[in-house]
């Protein structure tokens, strides 16, 4: 039942993360992202994004994986637009009401 | 049938500190053990706004959450998917969670905001962090019946995890603080 096309670990103790196909590339975009997070983005830099190839690989393993379609439509940058948008009206420019 | 839960709590942390611990929260193999009901999470979408200083993410959260035998022979699972949108407003220093679970609507809808601010009496040295929580649980679902208990454990489950969670964004930020002062450039 998990979101990556695996066998179930047959014991519930141990994390699906470790044996999952993505958890290398998952693990180097994390680690990138956090970093750029708090060394630049929270400190004005946030020109140039950076972490784009960890991404590149990481969202090439994830939309060959990802099994749940629930989150599989999530990968589509639309989504994501559309989500944020509704979540945040309040913070976004140009809030929309869905018509 | 709704229930909503409305919490404050303030971190003696910068804005900075707080909202990157808030990032790594779930992801730290470290804090597998605290949050021992988060299995997985992954980033499914993100966007970076570089005139604004926004940025925006979409992270698919997978907990466990067994619940009583009947819930789990009900629903036939014990594994629920969240999705997780973030949204940091760098320029007026403000980061937004919202939580949803996409798994079981059926019987039940859970979302959960999370906002981060400089606490407003320290800007540059505290944060003040809003949740709210709101479970519904389907009136024709099921689980109708039994909804008041099972509200009730949701509800002490989330609880007791803010709890949880609020000891790991300590020790996070405790972490990344001692970390930039032990940087020298």
């Amino acid at each position: 039942m998990g979101i990556i096309r695996e066998k179930k670990p047959k014991s519930s103790s141990s994390s699906p993360s470790s044996t999952s196909p993505c958890a290398d590339l998952r693990a180097a975009y994390h680690n990138c992202f956090n970093r750029w997070y708090s060394e630049k983005f929270v400190k004005g830099q946030w020109q140039k994004e950076e972490c784009v190839a960890e991404w590149q690989k990481y969202r090439a393993c994830l939309s060959e994986h990802l099994e749940d379609k629930h989150l599989s439509r999530f990968l589509e940058a639309e989504a994501l637009d559309s989500t944020a948008r509704a979540d945040s009206a309040s913070v976004v420019d140009g809030a929309e009401t869905n018509s | 049938m709704v229930k909503a839960y409305a919490q404050e709590h303030v971190y003696k942390h910068p804005w900075e500190i707080v909202t990157s611990a808030s990032w790594r929260k779930f992801a730290d193999p470290e804090n597998k053990r605290t949050l021992s009901h988060i299995l997985d999470v992954d980033t499914l979408n993100h966007k970076l706004d570089a005139e604004s200083g926004k940025l925006y993410a979409t992270r698919a959260i997978t907990i466990h959450a067994p619940g009583p035998w009947f819930v789990r022979k009900i629903v036939g699972q014990d594994i629920c998917h969240c999705v997780e949108s973030t949204v940091v407003d760098g320029q007026s220093r403000s980061m937004q969670l919202t939580t949803r679970n996409i798994s079981l609507q059926k019987y039940i809808e859970v979302e959960e905001r999370i906002r981060y601010n400089p606490h407003p009496d320290n800007p540059s040295g505290w944060t003040v962090c809003k949740q709210e929580t709101s479970i519904r649980i389907k009136p024709l679902s099921a689980l109708a019946s039994m909804a008041e208990k099972v509200e009730q454990r949701c509800a002490e489950r989330f609880l007791q995890n803010s709890v949880k969670g609020r000891e790991v964004m300590e020790r996070i930020c405790k972490y990344l603080e001692s970390e930039s002062r032990g940087i020298t450039f």
